[in-house]
């Protein structure tokens, strides 16, 4: 009996010859900004440049003008650290993850998710920065050799760790990113008809000339690369979480954080990817590139995550019960029920209840929908990261110096700044940057001529 | 400037491509262009710059202009030219001296380095009066910016010589016309002003009024009347088994500093037997915080509370009994009674209520009970409060009469402090000479024709006679920092007695007090204690004493008194108490800034004052208290109508407090004394109608639209169930078991209960030098506060100012906790089957009942030997010393406040802003004035560090290096905490543990001795005790 097995899918919709994928892709660079771009970019660069206004008026007159106190020493600084931090978790995971997975779906996907965590790291690295009383000796982190002789950094502090971490994880991430895109480029160099874009991109494509021995170093790397990229996807979220874990204050004592932040982070990353992508395929026609087949997929992902954090929250409710000690009791109480409820009850429904939706194939094929999830899912993973700083803190031990916190002009423009960073860099990126890894998609490309069975 | 003329020096230069000018040209290749330099506008074609020497100009001043600013300023250290003998830069001088105000006293030893007075402590040697927190904070008085540098006459300055004649004329000139010459002032207790005040009465033929806006004059016209004496009387706390109290604050405010002390003394476990405190009073004070048994009591009716009291012991003792409407607090009274009663002569009832009737049935109890010459000292009587009431009524009816030609005030401020304030401004308008004595253009200074700037305590010379038969010194330990001369001076100099007071001083010391003591010994010592020949004149001239000893007292009937006190039991009034607060008093010192800062111990609101009243009575007026977003306190606004008075005052609940009373304290409300003083509060003494602190409110009424923003330094009051934060136990208890309240913590492992300490993950610090321990004993501390101020003073501790407050950002390094029982706990919620959600919410609310405790909790870095703060810095600048310490090396801090989070005990201190020489916080580290109060050992911090206790590692080092020098050992009590040598009451207790012989070691064996949150297992270096509560 002749038996054939179901065609899968393809990766790559409407039957693109290898030459359409080239044009698809230059397209956008080569182009002019449509007024959508502009009108974004342009929206982007004021809350940026607000942002930058916010963080002078800090530097230049004290971290006293955001709303933190004696009790609470954190709030939106840390929060949004760990916020972009988590966000930026993506990127790595379906460059190198999916990578060693052989998941040839991240193709089409992983040049932006890379091109967001790099950014997102930028942005999540200003506010460990930012954060410090005197930014200007923020080299003291660093273990340079100076002329005082035992004074060193103090390796038990995981923010120290935080450094190392982050850093790594840039430099990695952005190597790389980089080295994805050589071959993009060079693309781009060969169809430059401007001599400075011509100039530009051939700086930037280091002489790649697609020769076999360019591909097989390409390939090598690329490999080495996800090898040392994947245990980065875990520590880094692992030592931010330590930041809490490592503590003794009651919400941040808690020995689950390393794998609860690593599922949270790329539940955030996943969800950010979505924001970006699902606008982007509209906005530069790359619908046959990132299907729907793609949103799904990156829906389950956000699922399976989320149900982890949803796991994770019911666990440290569990345990605080569980362990008896009245202080962490009271800490998880007072997050549910305390003055701070509502941002408890926001993250719960952001990131536990929402995601389960995605058990519907036909909720997580939708795309207006998956768009409103993925807001949704970085609400409530801004929302986590709120509630675990400001709610362990603002209620600790002694009751007499329990505190509230509020946010300033000053706090909220420093993020909203932080955003229109972000985006500026992204837009920046997606104008000028092949936004799909259109030399390794083309090795997916159906030459089978199974279309014609149809 | 381009000179159109051209000189020339020989012919040659004249012509054209010659020799000389060829060689003229190599000299200087490229001409200056000397027209851009001026600004000249010659034309443009005449210009002989080019567009590069521009450029270059310009590149030169901006880079020489960037180059100046990079540079520091320049501070030099000037060097003595002749140094002065006593003065060794770096090494302090202490000096004997004293305190006095008019309010409170102390003797004191005065710190000085390089000539500037830093920091006051008691005076051990004699420990007269008490050195409270406005003591301590008297220090910053000096170097107030805001007072008077200058004589004024209307405004004006005017030299001393010049004011000096004109009013000598004027004096005559009114003595001639036979008008009366008035001089005003608080009780005075110096013997020599008191003398010169004579010589000036007899040179103009002058009377003296004395007044005290505090006034006592109550129990000094009862004793007058019961005794024949016109004296306080000291009052022994520490002897008294049995201490009753109406509506007496004896901790905070009342008469004496020093009770304190006294009343410690007696409230230590240790001595197997402790004080029973009994407080009726009608707000929460200090002093009903630290009772055993407290009964809120409506303001009117502790007149008849008394009268209760009185029967009670008037029927044990066979004495006649009056007819007296049951009291609501009958069985706390009974209570009181019975305790009184078995501890006759060894019991104490005092009340605060300055009305002579209340005082003399007081009088009469303690009496009965046989307390004279025992608990109640009338033959070693207090000087400190003389002031009679009707001496300034009868000034006010003179003025208005316009009997009176001169009036000069003696440091005292009537229109700000009298309630007919406006009466008094009314009538001085008529006095032909108006004279301020005053260290401030203060509200009745800047009414006054002439202004006599006086000096500060601390540059002045002076002596006080504050008891019968103890004598102290005041003695200036810094040269006049203005054109100001010392109140002595300035009448000496108008009686004809010349400027030296200090001549004039030793003189009359030696003629009637030192006897044949030595000057220099007792200046000293500061103090001399019982100079017989002169306490004999002064008693001699008491030659109407009749009953000092108590013994006749049954002679004097009270009748008409418990009738008058009767009378005034209003039953449906709302009543208004004015009282004082610790830190602000009387309001003299309302523009010190430490002052403001200071929380008040019960209510932790700072920089205000307030209407207190019942969770109950708010609720039945529609009043509220709220949080904003921030935690930040808002209240409703009322307007008060009290002897048609009408004020705005913002309202605060206060638990404890009795239903239908309301509080205000006096002492704000200040104009024009200063910046800090400025705004704060309201004048309350407009309502002190005839002196007395009890007044009825005939509105009250709630302005709709209108919050008050408070700032309070505590938003939560409850413990919250915790009850390891705050250990108590009674004494029955305590007796039985050491260790009751305190039992050993055992944490459950795998290896069975453990205790904290053997489960940890760290290695033991080294520690064999020395390892400093701070213990603090609970049943001692009463919160007074003092403690908090002698931190400010010693560790440089920045003044943040209202708005900084309200947003939690205190900068105390010591704060105290304050905790108000709940009606909530475990067992209630238990039998009651409440929710846990409902449990902690009513946790949250202080007691309703009548029974609502309070304890207090001095709290300030713990020095961990285990810490969280250390393992989290990631540059390392907080670490550990060898000795014990939890260093914090500002130099080193980055500022990322992961410290401060991890801290379990909440006590470090982030510098949000540049608290120094910022416009933005104006108080006295943004003038060179007030800077001279700093302690030059101790670094101001700069903005965006991290700071906390250091255990005062300044005095540790001090010690250390001394003691090497002589190359022996540290001995127990020659290193001590600016916190130690501030409690009055010895609760802190400051040493070296690895010292088997010192007090701190044997504190830390105490059974009642426990760290604080101990299952963290941080380890620290400070130890509580237990606090017992004799119920």
């Amino acid at each position: 009996m002749y038996k054939e097995s179901e065609i899968r899918e393809p990766l790559i919709l409407n039957n693109k010859s290898l030459h359409d994928i080239t044009n698809d892709i230059a397209a956008p660079i080569e182009g002019t900004a449509n007024k959508w771009w502009w009108g974004l970019f342009l929206f982007s660069l004021m809350t940026f440049l607000w942002g930058a206004g916010c963080l002078a008026y800090t530097v230049g007159t004290g971290i006293g003008v955001w709303g933190l106190n004696k009790t609470v020493g954190w709030a939106w600084d840390i929060t949004n650290f760990v916020w972009w931090v988590g966000i930026g978790h993506a990127g790595t995971l379906i460059s190198a993850v999916l990578l060693l997975f052989r998941q040839k779906w991240r193709l089409s996907i992983n040049r932006s998710a890379e091109a967001m965590t790099i950014f997102a790291v930028v942005q999540a690295g200003l506010f460990p920065l930012f954060h410090m009383g005197r930014p200007w000796l923020a080299y003291f982190v660093f273990p340079l050799p100076n002329t005082y002789g035992s004074l060193w950094v103090n390796f038990n502090s995981p923010l120290l760790w935080d450094v190392f971490a982050i850093s790594t994880y840039l430099t990695v991430s952005l190597v790389f990113w980089y080295m994805g895109l050589i071959p993009d480029f060079a693309m781009i160099r060969d169809r430059a008809v401007k001599p400075i874009s011509k100039k530009i991109y051939g700086i930037l494509s280091f002489g790649w000339s697609g020769r076999a021995k360019h591909w097989q170093r390409f390939e090598e790397l690329s490999l080495v690369l996800a090898g040392l990229a994947t245990p980065l996807v875990l520590s880094v979220h692992t030592i931010v979480s330590m930041d809490f874990a490592t503590s003794v204050i009651p919400g941040w004592h808690t020995t689950i954080f390393p794998p609860y932040f690593v599922a949270g982070a790329i539940f955030s990353g996943f969800a950010m990817v979505q924001t970006l992508l699902l606008v982007m395929r509209k906005v530069v026609n790359m619908e046959s590139y990132i299907t729907i087949k793609h949103i799904e997929y990156m829906n389950i992902v956000i699922m399976v995550t989320g149900s982890i954090v949803g796991v994770a929250y019911i666990t440290e409710l569990f345990i605080a019960w569980y362990s008896g000690v009245e202080y962490e009791q009271y800490a998880f109480l007072n997050r549910a029920t305390g003055p701070y409820w509502w941002a408890y009850w926001s993250m719960m429904t952001c990131n536990v209840f929402s995601p389960q939706l995605m058990w519907f194939k036909k909720l997580r094929t939708n795309i207006a929908f998956t768009f409103f999830i993925s807001i949704v899912v970085n609400i409530g993973m801004w929302f986590e990261r709120f509630v675990i700083i400001v709610t362990s803190l603002h209620r600790d031990y002694l009751p007499s110096s329990w505190s509230m916190f509020s946010p300033t002009f000053v706090d909220i423009g420093f993020f909203v700044g932080t955003i229109g960073f972000f985006f500026v860099l992204f837009l920046l990126y997606a104008k000028t940057f092949p936004v799909i890894a259109q030399a390794e998609l083309k090795t997916i490309v159906k030459s089978s001529g199974s279309q014609y069975k149809k | 400037m381009i000179k159109k003329k051209k000189y020339f020096k020989s012919l040659d230069q004249l012509k054209e491509n010659s020799v000389v000018s060829k060689i003229h040209e190599k000299e200087f290749i490229e001409k200056l262009p000397n027209d851009l330099l001026s600004m000249n506008n010659t034309s443009k074609s005449d210009s002989t710059h080019t567009r590069r020497d521009f450029l270059k100009m310009v590149g030169f001043t901006t880079a020489a202009a960037s180059l100046a600013a990079c540079e520091a300023p320049v501070k030099n250290i000037i060097p003595y030219v002749v140094k002065p003998e006593e003065i060794v830069p770096g090494i302090a001088n202490w000096y004997a001296s004293s305190f006095y105000d008019g309010h409170d006293f102390a003797s004191l030893l005065v710190k000085t380095r390089e000539g500037r007075p830093i920091f006051l402590k008691s005076n051990d040697k004699c420990s007269l009066g008490g050195v409270s927190a406005r003591v301590q904070a008297s220090v910053l008085n000096l170097y107030d910016n805001n007072r008077l540098k200058n004589p004024k006459k209307n405004g004006k300055t005017i030299s001393w010589k010049k004011l000096d004649e004109e009013i000598i004329f004027k004096l005559k000139k009114i003595k001639n016309e036979n008008r009366k010459i008035v001089l005003l002032s608080s009780s005075i207790i110096s013997p020599t002003t008191n003398e010169i005040i004579n010589q000036f009465k007899k040179e103009y033929n002058s009377s003296h009024v004395v007044y005290d806006p505090v006034s006592s004059s109550g129990i000094l016209d009862a004793n007058k009347i019961m005794f024949g004496l016109r004296k306080l009387p000291t009052y022994r706390f520490d002897l008294s088994e049995t201490i009753v109290s109406f509506d007496a604050d004896f901790l905070g405010d009342w008469i004496d500093s020093g009770h304190g002390r006294d009343y410690a003394k007696n409230r230590n476990p240790e001595n197997k037997t402790m004080s029973t405190h009994f407080q009726f009073e009608s707000i929460l004070s200090l002093t009903g915080a630290n009772a055993d048994f407290r009964s809120p009591i409506k303001a009117s009716k502790i007149g008849e509370a008394l009268v209760n009291l009185y029967n009670i012991i008037a029927l044990k003792s066979n004495n006649k009994i009056y007819d007296v409407n049951r009291s609501p607090n009958q069985e706390m009274l009974t209570k009181a009674a019975n305790s009184l009663w078995k501890n006759r002569g060894k019991s104490i009832i005092v009340s605060g209520i300055n009305d002579v009737n209340i005082q003399l049935i007081v009088n009469k109890i303690n009496q009965i009970l046989g307390n004279y010459d025992k608990t109640i000292n009338l033959s070693n009587f207090s000087n400190l409060k003389q002031g009679d009431d009707n001496d300034l009524l009868n000034l006010l009816e003179d003025l208005r009469e316009n009997k009176v030609g001169a009036i000069i005030n003696l440091d005292v401020n009537p229109v700000y402090n009298l309630s007919s304030a406006k009466d008094f401004q009314k009538y001085l308008k008529n006095v032909e000479l108006k004279i301020s004595i005053s260290e401030k253009m203060d509200e009745t200074a800047s009414l006054m024709d002439y202004v006599c700037p006086k000096n500060n305590y601390l540059e002045s010379w002076g002596d006080c006679n504050p008891y019968s038969g103890i004598f102290t010194l005041i003695q200036p330990t810094i040269n006049k920092l203005f054109n100001t001369r010392q109140l002595e001076s300035i009448l000496m100099k108008w009686s004809k007695l010349g400027l030296d007071y200090y001549s004039y001083l030793k003189s009359f010391w030696k003629k009637n007090i030192l006897g044949d003591k030595s000057w220099n010994t007792t200046l000293h010592d500061g103090f001399l204690n019982n100079p017989n020949d002169y306490k004999k004149l002064l008693e001699l001239s008491q030659s109407e004493v009749s009953d000092i000893f108590g013994k006749n007292g049954n002679s004097v009937s009270i009748d008409s008194s418990i009738k008058k006190v009767l009378l005034n039991n209003n039953q449906n009034s709302i009543d208004l108490i004015l009282y004082s607060k610790t830190a602000i008093g009387s309001g003299k010192f309302a523009n010190n800034p430490w002052l403001q800062e200071l929380p008040d111990p019960i209510s932790k609101t700072t920089w205000d004052n307030y209407l207190t009243i019942s969770p109950r009575f708010a609720k039945e007026l529609g009043l509220s208290n709220e949080n904003t977003s921030n935690g930040a306190l808002n209240g409703d606004v009322v307007s008060i109508k009290s002897n048609n008075i009408s004020l705005e005052v913002p309202v605060l609940i206060q638990p404890g407090q009795a239903y239908s009373t309301l509080g205000l304290a006096i002492g704000y409300g200040r104009k024009g004394i200063g910046d800090a003083a400025e705004n704060v509060g309201v004048n309350a003494y407009v309502f002190m109608k005839n002196f007395n602190s009890y007044q009825i409110v005939d509105e009250i009424k709630k302005i709709n639209n209108k919050t008050h923003e408070f700032a309070c330094t505590q938003l939560h009051h409850t413990m919250m169930g915790r009850d390891n934060i705050v250990k108590e136990t009674l004494l029955s208890n305590y007796l039985k078991n050491p260790k009751s309240g305190n039992p050993e913590l055992f944490l459950e492992t795998h290896e069975g209960p453990q205790k904290p300490k053997n489960i940890t993950l760290w290695n033991e610090h080294d520690r064999d030098v020395h390892w400093w321990n701070l213990s603090i004993d609970l049943s001692k501390c009463i919160g007074c506060g003092a403690c908090v101020i002698a931190c400010h003073s010693e560790n440089n501790v920045p003044v943040v100012g209202k708005e900084e407050i309200r947003k939690s950002r205190d900068m105390h390094w010591l704060r105290i906790d304050r905790y108000y029982s709940s009606d909530m706990n475990e067992n209630i919620a238990e039998s009651q089957g409440k929710s846990t959600i409902r449990k902690f919410l009513d946790m949250e609310v202080p007691s309703k009942s009548e029974n609502l405790e309070v304890v207090f909790q001095p709290v300030m870095c713990q020095h961990c030997n285990h810490a969280p703060c250390e393992t989290v810095c990631p540059v390392a600048a907080t670490t550990h010393s060898r000795e014990g310490l939890n260093h914090m090396t500002y130099n080193r801090c980055i500022g990322t406040r992961y410290c401060a989070n991890n801290c379990p005990y909440k006590v470090r201190r982030f510098n949000w802003f540049n608290y120094s020489e910022n416009d933005k916080f104006d108080f006295n580290m943004n003038n060179d004035l007030g800077k001279m109060v700093l302690n030059p050992d101790v670094t101001v911090r700069g903005r965006g560090v991290m700071e906390k206790c250091s255990m005062c590692i300044q005095n540790i080092q001090k010690a250390k290096l001394e003691a090497k020098k002589q190359n022996r050992k540290l001995s127990d009590g020659e290193v001590d905490c600016a916190c130690e040598t501030a409690c009055d009451t010895g609760a802190l207790v400051f040493g070296d543990v690895l010292n088997k012989k010192s007090k701190i070691y044997s504190e830390t064996k105490n059974p009642r001795s426990y760290h604080l949150l101990e299952e963290l297992n941080t380890k620290p270096s400070v130890w509580y005790q237990t606090k017992v509560r004799n119920k």
